[in-house]
């Protein structure tokens, strides 16, 4: 995925969900969460998030900052909604 | 195990059935037991919860009987109408080892809980067969720095939350290493997990209570039972020749330098952590 190509909040949640199947694809109750539920409350580890944000950091070509608020973290919405702000 | 490897196991989820046990009038424990062998028993400070030792005793389980609990008022143990005081704590300590048939223990202890380490040596030295005290919140002449930590943590968690409370903390207590090698997604992580263990009126009790009690360093001498100090190098609150300088206050202590490690070594280095509690125990066993 290029970093300038311009990009949907649909596609990115679709290529989230894509990243959760290939880092915890065993665990389908995580890689099948709802966008809106809480990931922490899907059963994903919490530190196992740490999986997830270096592998969308290379998916989306950008780098997470230590100022984001706890809220970015908590959904695929969220986390993609995030990702859609910072390509504008 | 590696730090990395031991964060990607973190399991902070309780099992479905939560066993506890009644220390005091009101008051339930929740607890894990795992292995077999000498007890070994894990003290929380104020901002972690019993499954987080998980991850951080897997090789101890194999010969010790480890058991961790959340303490009164903290994860899944009985909300209190007031915070309990240290000598409370100690009862509860007390209560859980009572009804786990455990005659004496080693104490395990992390920054603030090494005072109730402390505490419970010296009330009851007959229950307290060795003290492993990981970042000790001891200073040679007193406990000022580590007091004024604290409150300025509460003053940040009061004013500001629990996320610029963990922004405040993190740089603090994370060894600078483990700090550049999570980078900002290790951060953010590890936030998830913090925020994941206390709400912010549990931490708001604990960073209270952590300015009472008694700061003596004279009590330390009076503790009989072996001690080991494990210090990290990157210890905001001892250098290492400080740390050997406590461990001389003890009647019977020493002081295990972990290089590269923060305030609470084991997250940086779980084996080398595991391997000096195990070496501990089984040279005092062996004394026995």
């Amino acid at each position: 995925m290029s970093d300038t190509a311009a990009i949907t909040t649909d596609e990115v949640k679709q290529r989230i969900r894509e990243l959760l199947a290939d880092l915890f694809g065993s665990d389908r109750s995580v890689s099948d969460v709802p966008d809106t539920v809480s990931l922490r409350e899907a059963g994903l580890p919490s530190t196992a998030l740490v999986s997830l944000l270096v592998a969308m950091e290379d998916a989306f070509g950008f780098e997470w900052d230590d100022d984001v608020e706890p809220e970015v973290l908590r959904s695929i919405e969220s986390l993609a909604g995030h990702v859609v702000a910072l390509r504008g | 195990m590696s730090a990395a490897e031991a964060l990607e196991q973190l399991d902070l989820q309780y099992p479905e059935e939560l066993p506890r046990v009644t220390t005091r009038e009101g008051v339930e424990l929740y607890y894990e037991s795992r292995g077999e062998g000498p007890a070994l028993t894990l003290l929380n400070n104020f901002f972690i919860t019993s499954p987080l030792w998980r991850a951080f005793t897997q090789d101890l389980v194999r010969d010790f009987r480890v058991v961790s609990y959340d303490l009164a008022n903290h994860g899944q143990s009985s909300k209190l109408d007031k915070e309990p005081t240290w000598e409370e704590h100690a009862a509860d300590l007390i209560g859980l080892l009572d009804a786990l048939g455990i005659e004496s223990t080693y104490l395990v202890a992390t920054s603030a809980s090494t005072q109730l380490a402390r505490d419970v040596a010296l009330a009851h030295p007959d229950r307290v067969k060795g003290l492993v005290l990981a970042g000790p919140v001891f200073g040679l002449t007193g406990m000022r720095r580590h007091r004024q930590l604290n409150r300025a943590w509460l003053l940040t968690l009061k004013n500001h939350g629990m996320a610029a409370l963990y922004g405040h903390i993190y740089p603090e207590v994370i060894s600078g290493e483990m700090n550049e090698e999570g980078g900002t997604p290790g951060f953010l992580g590890f936030r998830e997990a913090f925020l994941a263990m206390s709400t912010p009126e549990e931490l708001a009790n604990g960073l209270a209570l952590v300015q009472e009690g008694d700061t003596s360093p004279e009590l330390l001498s009076r503790i009989t039972a072996p001690t080991v100090i494990v210090l990290g190098d990157d210890d905001i609150l001892l250098t290492p020749s400080r740390g050997h300088e406590l461990a001389k206050l003890f009647a019977n202590g020493r002081c295990e330098i972990m290089t590269n490690a923060g305030h609470v070594p084991f997250l940086d280095d779980p084996e080398t952590f595991q391997s000096i509690v195990r070496r501990f125990v089984e040279e005092t066993e062996a004394h026995v």
